[in-house]
Parts: C-alpha cells; sequence; structure tokens
C-alpha cells in the first residue's frame, strides 16, 4: 500500500491557470521517488498541495490508506511531511541549533534551553549522517549546511516523508553527491523521499520510481532502473529529444581573445584570480571546468568589463579591451551571456524591445541624429521574437511578464543577434528546462561552427565535456590544467584537477594552446 | 500580434473617445464657470487668452486618459476617496466649530423711566448695561451664563436687552427675569424685527432677546439670566453639514469664481508642473533626489541677479538669458549631489537635503544682504524692471508667457525620456542599473545627467516663480513646493505627458484649499491632509503593485504555462494572463 497518495488533484489558480489536472501520484514507504518535469509543468504545485500550501480545486490526499485534509503546512507537519523549500526559510542570524528547535524549542525558565538544542542537533546529525555545527551562525556556514539544517529542521519535526524542492540547484556537484549520500542514509533510516529536479541525471543515479510531469498532467511514472535518460526526458518534452548535439569538427581560425596572467584582487586582498593567461581562437568553444567559486566568475567579469583587472592584459582581435567598462568590450565585438540572466541580463520592467538594444540603442540605425527611431526599436523586436520563438504576444510588453525560458531567450536573442566575434557564456544552461538546453546547445555549437569564438563557463561538467573543443581546468583562481577535448578524457580526470589533487606544468599547459 | 502604427484597436478607440469626451467636458465647465456663462464674453478681457488655456487643459486630461489608459482612473479614484476622507476631516473640524460657536460678546442692558432704588452691592441698575464675553475661545473656565442682580419697586416698568455687541457674531442669546425665590417672572429668547427697529442700534438682530416694558410685581431684589440659548444637537449636525458644504463647494468650485482666481490655479499649475516634471525625471532613474526646492532657489537668484542688474537689456534678449541662467543653475546645482552619488556613493536623498538648505540659506543671504534696497521695510529685492518679466497673457494676472515654456519643457522631457539615448539610459538604469552597466551603459554619467537635467528643469520653475509671479525676488519663493512636486510625479507615475494633468489637478486643490480658507475659514491644512493621503494611497498602491508583480513572476516561472500551447523549442511558457507593469506597458 501507498505510503502518501495523491488522487485527482486537480489545482486552477485565481487567475485562470490550471496547474494540475487530475494528477495521480503514489509514492511507497521507504523509496526515493523523483518527481521531474519542465519548468512550469505542474510539479512544484502538486508539492504545494501535498504540504497544505495550496489548496486543490478538487482531489483527494491519502495518507496510509486514510483520506486525510491538509490546509496549512503545520498540519502536513503533524502528518509527518516535510518540505525542504528552494530558497532557504532560516533565521541567519541565529546558530543552527537554534534554527533547528526553532517552534518547538524546550525552555529552562522563560528562556532557551540552549544546551539541549546543541545536545539534539548533534544526536540528530548523528543519527542521519547530516554534518552540521549546531554552534555555527546560519549565515557564515556553507550552502549545502544551510540545506542540510532544512532537512534536520524537518525531521526534528518528526518527518517520515520529505519533499525536496530541486535541493541540487544550488549545490557544487561534491556537494550534490554529499547530498546523496545524505538522502541514502535517510532512507536507511525507514524515512521516504519525494525528489524534485529537472535533472535527469539525478534521477537516475539516486531514485528508485520516478513520476514525469508535462502540462500540468502525469505522464507515467516508471522504474528508473527499467527507463534512461533518452526516455525520460521524450515523456518530459513530449517529442524526442537529440541529447546528443550535431557537432562538426573544430575548425579554428585565428585567435580571437588573448588573455595575459589576468590576476583579480578584491577589496580584502583576497587573490581570487590568479595570473590567467589563454586564448580563444575563431571557430572554437573553449570551455572552463572548475567548482563554482573558483574565479570563474571573477574571470567573466573582469573580461567583460564588469570589473577591473588588479593586473594582466586582455585583447579582442589585438583591441586592448581591460578596464574601460563594458562598452568598450561590447565595441570590439564581445558579446556576454551573463551568468545571472535574471539580475543582470534583463531589465524586469522594460518592454522586450528595450530589453533587445541595451548593447546597441546609440548606434545606427537606432539612433539617427540624436534620436531614438522607435519604428526600429520595434521591428528589431519583432524580428528577435520571431527568430528565437520568444513566447510573446508584443515588444511593447515588460520583460518580467515573461516566464523564466522566454526570458533567457530575450537574453540570447539579443547577444546572438549583435554579430560577435567573442561570445562569453556563463552558465548558459542554468535553471533552464530540457527543450531549452537543447536548443541553447545547438545554437552555441552552429555560431561555433560558422567561426564565432566561445568562452563557455559552466558549473555543469557534462556540459562542458559535450560542447567544448578545447577545456580549461580552473581551481583556487588559476588555471592549473588545460586538455584538448578528445574521447579519453574523462569526467574523473578532470575532476583530480577541479579538486586541485593534480596540475600541470605550464609546457603541458601550452601544449594544448 | 503585432501592434502597428495607425492601426486602432478597439480599446484604443474607446479611451480616444473617452478622452476627448473627458477633455471636451472640462473645457466646457471651466470656461463656463470661470466666466460665469457665455453670455457676455467679449467684455471680458483676454477671454480668448484664457479659453486657449483652457484649452490645454483640456489637452492634459486627453493625454492623462491615453498615456496611463485605465490606470487613469486610479489617479482619479485616488483623488476621490482622498477628497473624501477630506471632507470627513473638515466636517470634524466644523463640528467642533459648532459645538463652540454660541460664543462672542455681549452686553445686558436695563432700561426704565423709574428713579433708581438706593440699595447697595447691586450689579445693575435702570438705565445701565454689563457685558461680558461668552464662551470665550482659550478661556479656562469659559463664560456660560450671566446673571446680574438689581433693585427695584413695585410698578417699576423695566425692559431688558441682552444682545451681541457686534453684528457678525453668532450668537442666540436668551434672557431672563427671575424674582428673589428664583422664579421666573418673563423671559424672552428671540426679538421682533419691530423690537429691532425700536431699539436700534442696542438690538441687533432676531437672535437677542429682549423683555418689555415688564411691570414689577413688588419692592425687592431681582435677577437677570441671559445666557446663549441651547442649541440641539440635530441643529449642531445641520449647522455642521452645511458649513463644510460651503467649504467644499469654496475648495472644489471656488478657483473657478472669476478670471483673478482661476489665473491662482493657474499660476500655481505652471510652477508645480515644472517641479513634477524634474522630478519624474529622476524618479525615472530610480534616484530619489529632492534636490528640486535647492534647484529651484538658485534658479530664482540667478535670474533675478541678472534681471536686476541689466535691467535696461532689451526684453527679447534678457528674458530668454535669464529663462536659460536659471536653468544651468539649476543643472549645475542638480549635477553636485549626481556627482557625490555617482562617485562617492553619496547617498542622494541625504545630500540633496542638505544642499537644499544650503541654497535656501545662501538665497536669503544674498537677498539680505546684497539685494535688498536700504529703505525696505521687509526683506525683498527691487521690483524687476518691465524688461525682465514674463508678459502675462491674460490682463490683470500672472498668467503669463510662462504657459509656452511650459509646453515647451513638457514636450522637450517627454522627447528626452522617450526618444533620446540619454532617456533610454536613464529608464535603463532606473528599471535595473545592473542590467545597464552589463550592457554598456554608463550609468555615472547617467545618474549626474538625470540629476542635472531635472535640476535645471526645477531651475526654470524659481525663474517662473520670480519673474512671472513675484516679480521681485522675496524671501520664502516657495515653501517646500518641490515636495508637492513629488506628490505630481508620483500621481502622473512619472509620465512628462501625464504631468500637465496631474499638475494642474493638485494646483487646483491647493488653490481650492486657499480658497475655503478664505471663504469658509477652514484651515488650509486640510489640503495637507488630503495630500498625505494621497501619498499614502499611491505608495500603498506602488506596494500591491510590487508584491502583485512578485506574485507573478514567481508564478510566470515555475506554474503558470499549462494554458499555452505546447512548449515550442525551448520549451518554457506564455504571458500570465494579467500582465505586470503597466506602467512601461502604458507607454508608446
Amino acid at each position: 500500500m501507498a505510503l502518501i497518495e495523491a488522487k485527482d488533484i486537480v489545482k486552477v489558480y485565481p487567475n485562470g491557470v490550471l496547474a494540475n489536472d487530475r494528477v495521480n501520484l503514489a509514492v511507497e514507504p521507504g523509496e526515493i521517488h523523483a518527481l521531474v518535469g519542465e519548468n512550469g509543468a505542474g510539479k512544484s504545485t502538486l508539492m504545494k498541495v501535498l504540504y497544505g500550501l495550496e489548496t486543490p480545486t478538487s482531489g483527494e490526499i491519502h495518507l496510509r490508506g486514510q483520506r486525510v485534509e491538509i490546509h496549512n503546512p503545520q498540519a502536513a507537519i503533524d502528518l509527518g511531511i516535510g518540505m525542504v523549500h528552494q530558497n532557504f526559510m532560516l533565521v541567519n542570524s541565529f546558530t543552527i541549533a537554534e534554527n533547528i528547535v526553532l517552534g518547538r524549542e524546550s525552555k529552562r525558565g522563560l528562556f532557551l534551553d540552549r544546551q539541549k538544542a546543541i545536545r539534539d542537533t548533534e544526536a540528530l546529525s548523528k543519527q542521519y549522517g547530516l554534518y552540521v555545527e549546531p554552534m555555527a551562525r546560519v549565515d557564515t556556514v556553507p550552502v549545502g549546511m544551510r540545506q542540510r539544517v532544512e532537512i534536520l529542521k524537518a525531521l526534528y519535526r518528526g518527518a517520515e516523508i520529505l519533499i525536496l524542492d530541486e535541493p541540487t540547484a544550488v549545490l557544487t556537484p561534491r556537494e550534490t553527491q554529499d547530498l546523496f549520500a545524505a538522502i541514502r542514509n535517510l532512507v536507511k533510516e525507514g524515512k521516504t523521499v519525494i525528489f524534485i529536479t529537472h535533472k535527469l541525471r539525478e534521477v537516475m543515479e539516486i531514485s528508485d520510481r520516478v513520476t514525469v510531469m508535462r502540462d500540468a498532467r502525469r505522464v507515467g511514472t516508471v522504474e528508473t532502473s527499467e527507463t534512461n535518460e533518452a526516455e525520460l526526458a521524450q515523456m518530459m518534452v513530449g517529442r524526442e529529444v537529440f541529447m546528443v548535439v550535431d557537432k562538426p569538427p573544430c575548425e579554428r581560425g585565428k585567435p580571437v581573445l588573448e588573455a595575459h596572467n589576468l590576476t583579480y584582487i578584491n577589496e580584502t586582498g583576497r587573490t581570487l584570480l590568479h595570473n590567467a593567461s589563454f586564448r580563444v581562437y575563431e571557430g572554437e568553444i573553449l570551455g572552463i571546468a572548475g567548482v563554482e567559486g573558483n574565479g570563474q566568475t571573477e574571470l567573466v567579469e573582469v573580461l567583460t568589463g564588469l570589473r577591473n583587472a588588479s593586473s594582466g592584459s586582455a585583447t579582442i582581435d589585438g583591441v586592448s579591451v581591460l578596464g574601460e567598462g563594458p562598452r568598450k568590450v561590447r565595441e570590439a565585438h564581445c558579446a556576454h551571456i551573463p551568468e545571472d540572466r535574471l539580475t543582470n541580463g534583463v531589465a524586469m520592467m522594460a518592454s522586450i524591445n528595450d530589453n533587445l538594444i541595451v548593447d546597441r540603442y546609440y548606434r545606427e540605425p537606432f539612433t539617427r541624429f540624436g534620436m531614438i527611431d522607435l519604428a526600429t526599436v520595434r521591428e528589431n523586436g519583432s524580428a528577435m521574437i520571431q527568430e528565437f520563438g520568444i513566447l510573446a504576444p508584443s515588444g511593447e510588453l515588460p520583460v518580467g511578464s515573461l516566464s523564466g525560458g522566454n526570458m533567457q531567450k530575450v537574453v540570447l536573442a539579443r547577444e546572438l543577434s549583435s554579430s560577435p566575434r567573442l561570445l562569453i557564456a556563463a552558465q548558459p544552461t542554468r535553471g533552464v528546462d530540457i527543450g531549452a538546453i537543447e536548443y541553447i546547445h545547438q545554437q552555441l555549437v552552429d555560431k561555433r561552427t560558422d567561426g564565432l569564438a566561445i568562452l563557455l563557463v559552466s558549473a555543469d561538467l557534462q556540459e562542458v565535456m559535450k560542447l567544448s573543443d578545447r577545456i580549461l581546468v580552473m581551481y583556487n583562481g588559476e588555471i592549473v590544467a588545460t586538455f584538448a577535448n578528445t574521447p579519453d578524457l574523462t569526467e574523473e580526470k578532470l575532476g583530480l584537477y577541479m579538486l586541485g589533487a593534480e596540475r600541470q606544468t605550464s609546457e603541458e599547459m601550452e601544449q594544448n594552446q | 500580434m503585432k501592434q502597428r502604427r495607425g492601426q486602432f484597436s478597439r480599446g484604443q478607440l474607446a479611451l480616444l473617445v473617452l478622452g476627448l469626451v473627458a477633455g471636451l467636458s472640462v473645457v466646457y465647465v471651466i470656461s463656463h464657470e470661470v466666466f460665469g456663462g457665455f453670455g457676455s464674453l467679449d467684455t471680458q478681457p483676454d477671454y480668448q487668452a484664457v479659453l486657449f488655456v483652457n484649452a490645454l487643459v483640456g489637452i492634459s486630461v486627453l493625454l492623462f486618459v491615453l498615456e496611463l489608459r485605465w490606470d487613469a482612473l486610479r489617479v482619479v479614484l485616488t483623488v476621490i476617496v482622498a477628497l473624501i476622507i477630506g471632507y470627513g476631516v473638515t466636517a470634524a473640524f466644523n463640528l467642533d466649530a459648532a459645538a463652540r460657536f454660541q460664543r462672542g460678546e455681549f452686553r445686558v442692558q436695563l432700561q426704565s423711566q423709574a428713579e433708581v432704588p438706593d440699595v447697595e452691592e447691586m450689579d445693575l441698575e435702570y438705565g445701565k448695561a454689563r457685558g461680558g464675553e461668552f464662551n470665550q475661545q482659550n478661556a479656562p473656565e469659559p463664560l456660560t451664563e450671566a446673571s446680574y442682580r438689581f433693585a427695584g419697586r413695585e410698578g417699576d416698568t423695566v425692559t431688558i436687552i441682552a444682545a451681541v455687541t457686534r453684528q457678525n457674531i453668532e450668537a442666540d442669546l436668551e434672557v431672563a427675569l427671575l424674582d428673589e425665590s428664583g422664579q421666573v417672572l418673563a423671559e424672552s429668547q428671540d426679538s421682533t424685527a419691530e423690537q429691532i427697529e425700536a431699539y436700534r442700534p442696542d438690538l441687533k438682530s432676531t437672535k437677542d432677546a429682549v423683555i418689555e416694558n415688564f411691570a414689577l410685581p413688588a419692592d425687592g431684589v431681582y435677577t437677570i439670566r441671559a445666557r446663549p440659548e441651547a442649541i440641539p444637537r440635530s441643529t449642531q449636525i445641520s449647522e455642521m453639514l452645511s458649513k463644510t458644504r460651503l467649504a467644499y463647494e469654496a475648495f472644489l468650485l471656488g478657483p473657478l469664481d472669476g478670471v483673478l482666481r482661476w489665473s491662482f490655479w493657474v499660476q500655481d499649475a505652471l510652477t508645480l508642473i515644472l517641479l513634477g516634471l524634474a522630478i519624474a525625471i529622476v524618479f525615472r532613474a530610480e534616484q530619489f533626489s529632492l534636490g528640486a526646492e535647492g534647484q529651484l532657489y538658485f534658479g530664482a537668484l540667478v535670474s533675478g541677479v541678472l534681471i536686476l542688474a541689466f535691467g535696461d537689456v532689451p526684453k527679447t534678449l534678457l528674458v530668454p538669458i535669464a529663462l536659460l541662467s536659471a536653468a544651468t543653475a539649476g543643472f549645475l546645482w542638480g549635477l553636485l549631489p549626481g556627482a557625490l552619488k555617482a562617485y562617492l556613493g553619496a547617498n542622494e536623498l541625504v545630500s540633496t537635503l542638505m544642499l537644499n538648505t544650503i541654497a535656501t540659506r545662501f538665497y536669503e543671504m544674498v537677498l539680505t544682504f546684497q539685494l535688498q534696497p536700504e529703505d525696505a521695510g521687509y526683506t525683498a529685492s527691487d521690483w524687476f524692471s518691465s524688461a525682465g518679466i514674463l508678459d502675462p497673457i491674460v490682463e490683470n494676472t500672472q498668467v503669463t508667457i510662462a504657459v509656452f515654456v511650459v509646453i515647451a519643457v513638457v514636450i522637450v522631457t517627454w522627447l528626452l525620456i522617450r526618444r533620446t539615448p540619454i532617456g533610454y539610459e536613464i529608464r535603463m538604469i532606473g528599471a535595473n542599473i545592473k542590467f545597464a552597466n552589463y550592457g554598456g551603459v554608463n550609468s555615472r554619467r547617467t545618474i549626474m545627467l538625470a540629476m542635472a537635467i531635472s535640476g535645471a528643469v526645477a531651475g526654470l520653475a524659481g525663474a517662473h516663480l520670480g519673474m512671472g509671479i513675484h516679480r521681485k525676488l522675496i524671501l520664502n519663493i516657495s515653501v517646500a513646493l518641490a515636495f508637492e512636486g513629488v506628490v505630481v510625479a508620483l500621481l502622473a507615475r512619472n509620465n512628462p505627458l501625464v504631468v500637465p494633468f496631474t499638475g494642474l489637478l493638485y494646483a487646483y486643490l491647493r488653490t481650492g484649499a486657499r480658497f475655503m480658507e478664505s471663504d469658509a475659514n477652514v484651515s488650509f491644512e486640510v489640503v495637507r491632509i488630503i495630500q498625505a493621503i494621497i501619498i499614502l494611497l499611491i505608495t500603498a498602491e506602488a506596494l500591491v503593485t510590487f508584491f502583485r508583480r512578485r506574485r507573478i513572476l514567481r508564478r510566470g516561472t515555475v506554474e503558470i504555462g499549462t494554458s499555452t500551447p505546447p512548449p515550442l523549442p525551448g520549451g518554457g511558457a506564455g504571458v500570465p494572463s494579467d500582465t505586470v507593469g503597466s506602467e512601461e506597458g502604458a507607454h508608446v
């Protein structure tokens, strides 16, 4: 008998959007059940219904065969259902122990019994193999630990069923592995885990069974051992997805970007980027692999003019671009897909048309005789909307009214249409669903085949290996290895360099320049 | 899917019709009221100019409707709600007044032909009068009743008059004659017209009381008791309501009572429109600069000094130069906090407020020690020579050619924001400064320019005050006018084409409040309350929009998309059904 079962859940939002259409979900006790689907498929809504954050329009929830009504999260917690949200809900200025016992704390007189809180936290931490530092303040610990705190918090409240909402979105590969180990431990201790994601690789790695959702409906539930990524992708997208991009061999031209001894020291005196030297050639994708936070962000920001390098030089087609701001870089025909697109890549309140011209508004034909030509701006917007398949009824609408995927396309449309010589793409597929990933990958490869030089920075090692012609590895602000992307290059090998266990000599690196 | 120029949808057509109808009716009503009917139009001096300005008011209404679309309704609603609450406040003010309105000085006269009995320690005697003040304001123990004793003999015929001392005192008196045991022998509450005639000037109105020719029944000491008549609560309330109605009539129709009053409204509106535009420019860039006040002072000072120094230069040269220098002064005074913000990260709110004080005090210093003529009785400069004055376009008013300056500034500001690269930069740093930086916009330069351009417009407002309205430099040439500009800009959602309407609207309220004060004796502070309510409502509305947008963005990225066709390559979802960000969407 299923431990928790959602029967024919229908959820219609007040604005008329149908988010769940007669969805059924049955989770067996002690299993890791993955729930996958593209953005907007209705996964989160279903989980919010189970956790009492949304009331279903119709449908029933059964727990251990009994029908239950879950009107609010407190009711869910009382029934042993816990949820870890994508955005952590912790009090940053409290210690970890305080956060865990918050709301259920034992008091000594009027005061919190700190010692007991710490003891409880330690015991819980040990029991489930989720390492945390009880005395540390939440805002001082890494993201991975904060997530463990969230999980412990749910366990402390007696959760038997844990819902994890895209838990790996914020984690580094290493932290992801730690999390997976912890999840297996939880199951061993008799808990049941529902795991929401859209990364198929993780599904294959961790889950026992998978439920796929698409367009508010359940497409199907399968045993993980009896399926594969391609099949799941097809279920998610509703058509065949070519996980392999069509990539002709690399025909490398002359160097476009030449970076020499780039160094960046931040305000507090930490060296975040140290003597990075490399070249990106016409018609190649140079991938940068590395665990996040090893200087990739700084490298991109220095190259695109958003930060000033402490020393070093960089030229695009022989023109020096360092230290003169983003305009100079863009005028040297460098396009930039920023890492945090929704913060830097678009202005939500401005119209799509306005968003599409931020790098070119001051030039002909957009500005003529000191005035912006609105007709040209409009035509440009309509052309892009069509060419890049942005789902928007009009270019006058604010970008903020678009879905996440379409906002990404606005960025992509602008950057790829600027006839660049060099494209710096930072995490180009982060937060993007599978169909869009396929599209972006193909776009990048096609442009590279047409002669564009691309610098690809991604935390997703698979993506780097799939797209790149050459790969640099960054560790601790330095480039520690350079590889030609040959079939014998493995993730394991790169991993050794990414974790700093090995590094190449400068001669070795020179070979692959 | 696409909207092309010149191709109107049904909604746009409806808006156009609505705007035209609203605009035309406003023009008709205003003109009709101002002229007191159209019958004797050609006897009015410069009636064409008045009609012209009224037509501009109509155009501003049309623009307001076309630009804000259905948001225009919200603005109107906001103002109506504020007016209703203001009505309540006025009513409360009047209720308080009604409770105390039986007050003022009174006199009690005792008249008789008989001989005065020789009794000591009496309050009154025949042929004498006593008086006092009922319910004196601020008195610790206000007098509510007066009693006077007098001695009389049997058969003496007395006449007792209780009357207010001045015609305009609104107390309704009553008087009674009591014997020694406290028995009421005679009483009176009102007087007749004949009595008023007979006892003029002692009796003033029918509200006064008189006991006529009463024959005393015995020898002894009698008491006269005078007091205001008790007014029933219902009378108080109807009194309050009628006063409030009068006050609101003065408030809402006062500015249309003749061309002179109309001109007060228009000249105030011109100032507020300029300041509203100045604020709209910086707010567009999300810079919360409140420096318009200081820039205004500098604009007024520089143009004023120039005119005082070169009063004999021909008008066609002096006026443009003075206006230009006022704009330049404002520009520079705006550039300063802009540079402080751009290069040192100084918060513009704090720096502009401080710079305002510096500008104001500097203005006062120059005015007091340099410009004020020796023999002047108060702090002000000499009158400007006629070459330095903006010519009135309506005779005997201060509705001047500043009207054309304002029209020009509105158009220029609109073009600047919508149609120029710098305007694009201003809008982008306002929408998301990180995005602007990423796209290559020089945000430092843009911040400085936005604040400086705003300063230039505020400087022009200062010139308008000096050259158009006061025709000399006076102390306190602006009392926090720039902050009224904030309300104007907020109401207009920082849209330069809407600012004329909101400026006119807000100036109308301000002028109306002045007339309410003079006509109905209700404090000008009521308009402050209305202003505060407008700001509160707008802020609250902005918060609602903010939260709604956040909610939609969250849902938009995570949950929406099921009602749209299956994802194209690249997946993702359509546009949420209720679109956000009416602000940007409203344009073009």
